[in-house]
């Protein structure tokens, strides 16, 4: 939600933009686009999809959640000279590092997770079961990378409850920026500090 | 029912290449960073 959330940011400040300019919105030219549907495609049905996601164990989840990442990470990849997804590139490493490294799944601490469910709920689950949809419950100390994991939360007041890690938040910086600035690429940003370090 | 027909022909019309690319693109973003991304507000429980 807070990533789709950030994509429909950065779309309306892309459409502003371009509107203000007086041109109309270009997306931005991403290469191999199919990849990702490719790549969706299993996570969607073992991860997301309610009338599947029940059917498979844990170790299966694991290992098509792995593949499909590094599925995406090699689209992040090979379209990295657009600016935003070098933004999620840093996005993709920190959370894969974190999940890769703690059985396949986000950890998050029981503690993050009380403010996201009941104490009931979070005495049912129990430490070392999953949570959601890609998190795994874990105490701090029991975590590796712990400051990579879903550990940050909005204030109490806030209305929508929801705990995200270092990677999503690169992660949404750079959806946001990909479709706001949709032409900025590394090069251009590059020519522009340049010539200002020229003119200075 | 002619005239509503007609209207529905024209914006269909309307809705280019242009068009398609962006809905692709958006879809696609959306894929990448709910695939990539792993925050939790604990309701989808399995």
């Amino acid at each position: 939600m807070i990533l789709l959330l950030a994509i429909a940011l950065g779309l309306a400040t892309g459409i502003c933009w371009a509107r203000w300019r007086g041109q109309p919105y270009q997306p931005p030219e991403l290469q191999n686009l199919w990849l990702v549907f490719v790549a969706f495609l299993p996570q969607f049905i073992v991860v997301y999809l309610p009338i599947t996601r029940r059917l498979f164990p844990d170790w299966l989840v694991v290992g098509f959640l792995l593949a499909s990442q590094i599925m995406l990470l090699i689209f992040v990849w090979l379209n990295r000279r657009m600016m935003g997804m070098s933004i999620l590139l840093c996005g993709v490493a920190l959370n894969i590092l974190v999940m890769t490294t703690n059985g396949g799944f986000m950890p998050i601490s029981p503690q993050t997770a009380s403010r996201l469910v009941s104490e009931d709920t979070l005495r049912e689950i129990g430490p070392g079961s999953r949570f959601g949809i890609k998190d795994i419950l874990l105490h701090p100390e029991d975590t590796r990378f712990e400051w990579l994991a879903d550990r940050f939360l909005p204030p109490v007041w806030f209305p929508y409850q929801v705990a995200f890690s270092l990677g999503d938040v690169f992660i949404a910086l750079g959806a946001f920026w990909l479709l706001a600035q949709p032409t900025s690429t590394l090069q251009f940003t590059k020519q522009l500090i340049d010539n200002r370090g020229i003119s200075t | 029912m002619k005239n509503k027909l007609i209207s529905l022909f024209f914006s269909a019309q309307k809705i280019n290449r242009q068009h398609i690319q962006l809905v692709l693109v958006i879809v696609s973003i959306a894929m990448l960073a709910l695939g990539i991304g792993a925050p939790t507000d604990g309701s989808g429980g399995r």
